[in-house]
C-alpha cells in the first residue's frame, strides 16, 4: 500500500532512488572480495547529499529529520544492493552529535570523509548487545576500553562507536581505528563484503554521552540500528519481487507465462503480502517513535519479522526462478545473499524473539 | 498502538466505555458464540435507543454519521467491553447498500426497521453450485408483469431462521456472458408463501447458518434494486470497506490475552519453546496493528483501501486462525473441554473461539479466493 509522505518525504526518496540508479547487482558484484568493498567517492555524495548528517540536529549543522526519512533511504540502498554503509555511518554521526560538545569526529563523519561504524555485538546472537562483557575504566580523559566485538562493519572505517561496561553500567565510547591495542581480524561475507572481530587491549576511548531523552546510550544505538537494518531489508526483499514478478510474466512453459499457472500466483502473493506487512509495520514505528528513544518491543518486532520475512521472500524468489536462479549469474542469488547478512547482524529472528520475550514480560 | 486519539477523539472514546459499560449486561459479554435473538436484540435496541446503533450510516438515515476514526473507536470499545456481534447483514450490508443503490421507496420502507432493530435480514448470495464461483448462481427470477417468481436455494444464510428480509443475487438473465452480467439485487420477505428455512448446526455447535429454498416465490418488481441485471456491480461496490472493518486487530489482541491466560494456567509458559511460539504470534499482531492504521490512514485520505487491502483479510484471518491453533496448544488437556474453562482470570471458552476460526478464511471470499484476486488486480500476472 501507497505510503502517506510528505512533499519533502517523497523528494528525498526520488533522490535517493536517482542515488541508487548508479548502483545496483552490476555494481555491487564489481566490489566482491575489494578492499575497502564500497566507494569512497560515492559514501561521500551521500554525505553531500545530506543523508550522513540526517538524524544530527539542526544545532549541530544536521537535517535533524526522522526515523521515516531514514527508512526513505536505507530503503532505496537495499533496492540498489548499495554497498557504502550509509545507515551505520548517519546513526553514528546522531550518536556523536550528542552532549555538551559533539565529538571532533562529527564533521567529517556527517561529510563522509571519514567512516565511524557502530562496534556493539559481541556474541553471534546478539545476546549480549545491552550488557557487554567489554569493559571500560578510568576517567574522563584517560578513558580505556578492553574486550572483543564481533561481525563489525569494519570494512574501510575510521572509528568505531563501542559499547563497554564501566562503573555507571553500559556506556558508548568512540573508539580510533589507528588506537594502540585496536586490532581485527576480517572475514569474508556471503555477500562479497567483510566483517571484522574487533580486539581492544587498553585501547583509548572517548565517553559518547546518550542524548537527554534517551534512556541509555548503548541502547537507543541498538535499537536505531535495528530499524536501519530493517529498512534495507525492506528494499532487499521489494526489489527481489519485483524482479520475480516480471520473470513470471515473461518465462514461458507449456506454452503459457508461467505466472498464469495458480500455484506460482498463490506463492507471489505470499511474498507479496509479508513485504507489505514489513512496509506497513516499518513505516508506522518510524512515524511513531522518536530516533533516540524507539520502544524496544516495537524495534524488535520490526527487526524479527524483517529478518525472517526477507529469508523467506528471497528464498522463495530464486524457487520461483527455477534453476536459473540457482546461479551466479543471475542476480536473483545477490538478494538472498545481502538478507542473509542484514537478518543475521544485532540478533536474527529468533534473536530478536527471545529479547521480546523479556521485553513484553512473557514469562510466568 | 499506532494510532493515537486526538483530545474530542479520546473524549469520546471515555464516553463509549463508560456508557458500554454500565449498559451492556453482564450475560452478554465475552460469549464465544453470537447469542440467540431474543438475547441479542434487546441489546441492539438499547444501542438504538442511544442512538449509536450505526456509527457509519449518514445522520439523515438514522446514523450516527460518524468519521471512520470514531467507527474504529467504537468497534474497538465494543470488543474490549466483550459486546457480542450484532446481526450484521442489515446495518453492514444491505443498509449502506440501500443507501447508496435504492430507490426513496426502498429507503423510507426498509431503513427505519433496520435501525429499530424490528427487521432482521439475512444475506442470499452463496448456493450450493456456487460458493467461491458465485457468479454460476442458479436461483433463478423471471419476471412476470409487476412480480418475479423466484425459484431455488440459498445456503450458508447467517441467521436466515432468524431473519425476516433477505437481499439476494438471483439469475434473472441464464444467457449472459459472462454470467456476471445476468444477475439482480432482489429484496425478498422471508414471510412470503413457498419458502422453507433449514438451520445448519455448525462445526462450533451453533446454528448461525440456514438453507433457504424457493418455491415459486412471489416477489414484487418494485424489491428489484438498480437496475436489471446491474446486481453485480452492487454487491462488490462496498467491499473494500467491509474487509477494513473485519480486520480491526483488537480481535487478534484479545485472541492473545486468552492464550497467555491459558499458558499460565497449564503451565507452558515456563517453556522456552514455547514462549518463542508466543512472542512471534505477539510480533505478528503487531504487524497486523501497523497494517490496519496504515490501511484506516489511506482510507481516510483517498477513500478507498484500494484492492491492495485483499491482503489485510488474508494476513488479519490466518493470523487470528494461527492464534487460535496457538491457543489449544497453550491449553493442553483443557483443549478438550466443551464448555469454557473456568481459571483463576475467568472463564476461557477455548474449544469453541478456536472452532470459531476455523470460517474466517473461508467467508467473505476464502483465502485462496484472495489471493487470486491480490495476483490478477494487484500484482497483474497473467490469466490461466
Amino acid at each position: 500500500m501507497d505510503l502517506h509522505l510528505s512533499s519533502e518525504q517523497t523528494l528525498l526518496r526520488d533522490s535517493a532512488a536517482k542515488f541508487i540508479g548508479a548502483a545496483g547487482p552490476k555494481v555491487a558484484r564489481g566490489f566482491r572480495q575489494k578492499d575497502p568493498s564500497f566507494s569512497q567517492a560515492r559514501l561521500k555524495e551521500a554525505g553531500e547529499l545530506g543523508w550522513l548528517g540526517m538524524l544530527v540536529p539542526t544545532s549541530a549543522d544536521g537535517l535533524g529529520l526522522g526515523l521515516t526519512e531514514l527508512a526513505l533511504v536505507l530503503e532505496q540502498a537495499g533496492r540498489g544492493l548499495v554497498c557504502e554503509p550509509i545507515g551505520f555511518a548517519a546513526i553514528s554521526a546522531a550518536a556523536l552529535a550528542q552532549g555538551h560538545a559533539p565529538h571532533p569526529m562529527l564533521e567529517k563523519a556527517t561529510s563522509g570523509d571519514a567512516l565511524i561504524v557502530p562496534a556493539l555485538q559481541e556474541n553471534a546472537h546478539g545476546t549480549d548487545l545491552l550488557v557487554p562483557r567489554t569493559q571500560a575504566s578510568g576517567a574522563n580523559g584517560s578513558l580505556r576500553v578492553t574486550g572483543t566485538k564481533s561481525f563489525v562493519c569494519a570494512d574501510g572505517a575510521d572509528g568505531f562507536l563501542v559499547s563497554a561496561s564501566g562503573s555507571d553500567g553500559p556506556a558508548l565510547y568512540y573508539v580510533a581505528r589507528d588506537a594502540a591495542g585496536c586490532s581485527f581480524s576480517a572475514t569474508q561475507t556471503v555477500d562479497g563484503r567483510k566483517l571484522a572481530t574487533l580486539t581492544l587491549d587498553n585501547t583509548p576511548a572517548d565517553f559518547v554521552p546518550p542524548r537527554q531523552s534517551s534512556r541509555n546510550a548503548v541502547e537507543a544505538l541498538t535499537d536505531l540500528v535495528l530499524i536501519a537494518l530493517s529498512a534495507e531489508l525492506l528494499g532487499v526483499m521489494a526489489k527481489a519481487q519485483e524482479i520475480t514478478f516480471d520473470y513470471l510474466r515473461f518465462r514461458r512453459q507449456f506454452g503459457k507465462p508461467i505466472g498464469s499457472f495458480q500455484a506460482l500466483q498463490h506463492k507471489a502473493v505470499d511474498i507479496y503480502t509479508r513485504t507489505e506487512v514489513i512496509r506497513s509495520l516499518l513505516y508506522q514505528v518510524a512515524a511513531n517513535n522518536d530516533p533516540y528513544r524507539i520502544d524496544p518491543a516495537l524495534a524488535v518486532a520490526v527487526k524479527a519479522k524483517a529478518s525472517e520475512d526477507a529469508l523467506f521472500v528471497t528464498q522463495a524468489c530464486i524457487q520461483l526462478h527455477g534453476a536459473i536462479g540457482f546461479t551466479d549469474e543471475h542476480d536473483i542469488g545477490l538478494y538472498l545473499k545481502r538478507a542473509m547478512l542484514l537478518s543475521s547482524l544485532f540478533g536474527n529472528a529468533a534473536a530478536q524473539r527471545r529479547r521480546y520475550v523479556e521485553i513484553a514480560d512473557l514469562i510466568e | 498502538m499506532f494510532r493515537h486519539d486526538s483530545p474530542a477523539e479520546a473524549e469520546f472514546r471515555q464516553e463509549v466505555r463508560t456508557w458500554l459499560d454500565a449498559s451492556l449486561p453482564l450475560s452478554l459479554r465475552g460469549r464465544a458464540t453470537r447469542p440467540p435473538p431474543e438475547e441479542l436484540m434487546p441489546w441492539y435496541r438499547t444501542l438504538s435507543k442511544k442512538g449509536w446503533v450505526a456509527p457509519h450510516w449518514p445522520k439523515e438515515c438514522g446514523g450516527m454519521g460518524a468519521t471512520l476514526n470514531e467507527q474504529i473507536m467504537m468497534s474497538e470499545e465494543l470488543a474490549r467491553v466483550g459486546a457480542p456481534q450484532l446481526a450484521a447483514q442489515g446495518l453492514n450490508h444491505i443498509g449502506p447498500i440501500l443507501i447508496e443503490f435504492g430507490n426513496e421507496k426502498q429507503k423510507a420502507q426498509h431503513l427505519p426497521p433496520i435501525i429499530e432493530g424490528s427487521v432482521i435480514w439475512a444475506q442470499g448470495y452463496s448456493e450450493p453450485g456456487a460458493g467461491s464461483d458465485l457468479a454460476s448462481l442458479q436461483t433463478r427470477a423471471t419476471l412476470n408483469g409487476d412480480h418475479f417468481v423466484v425459484r431455488g436455494q440459498k445456503i450458508w444464510t447467517t441467521w436466515g431462521h432468524h431473519s425476516d428480509w433477505m437481499f439476494a443475487l438471483v439469475r434473472t438473465d441464464p444467457q449472459a456472458q459472462p454470467h456476471h452480467a445476468g444477475i439482480s439485487f432482489l429484496l425478498l420477505d422471508l414471510h412470503s408463501p413457498g419458502i422453507t428455512v433449514r438451520p445448519i448446526t455448525t462445526i462450533a455447535g451453533d446454528d448461525e447458518f440456514s438453507e433457504v429454498f424457493f418455491d415459486d416465490v412471489v416477489v414484487p418488481a418494485k424489491n428489484l434494486v438498480g437496475r436489471l441485471n446491474d446486481g453485480w456491480r452492487i454487491a462488490n461496490a462496498l467491499l473494500g470497506h467491509e474487509r477494513l472493518s473485519t480486520s480491526n486487530p483488537q480481535y487478534a489482541m484479545m485472541a492473545l490475552d486468552r492464550i497467555k491466560t491459558m499458558a499460565r494456567v497449564s503451565g507452558v509458559m515456563a517453556d522456552a519453546a514455547f514462549r518463542d511460539r508466543l512472542a512471534a504470534a505477539c510480533i505478528n499482531v503487531t504487524a497486523l496493528s501497523a497494517l490496519f492504521s496504515h490501511a484506516v490512514e489511506l482510507t481516510n485520505q483517498k477513500r478507498s483501501p484500494g484492492p491492495e487491502s485483499s491482503i489485510i483479510k488474508i494476513f488479519g484471518s490466518e493470523l487470528l486462525q494461527s492464534l487460535n491453533e496457538l491457543l489449544i496448544e497453550a491449553s493442553g488437556g483443557h483443549a478438550t473441554a466443551l464448555e469454557p474453562v473456568a481459571t483463576a482470570f475467568g472463564e476461557v471458552d477455548v474449544s469453541t473461539s478456536y472452532f470459531q476460526s476455523r470460517r474466517v478464511t473461508i467467508y467473505g471470499g476464502s483465502s485462496e479466493i484472495q489471493r487470486n484476486v491480490v495476483a490478477r488486480r494487484v500484482l497483474n500476472l497473467p490469466n490461466n
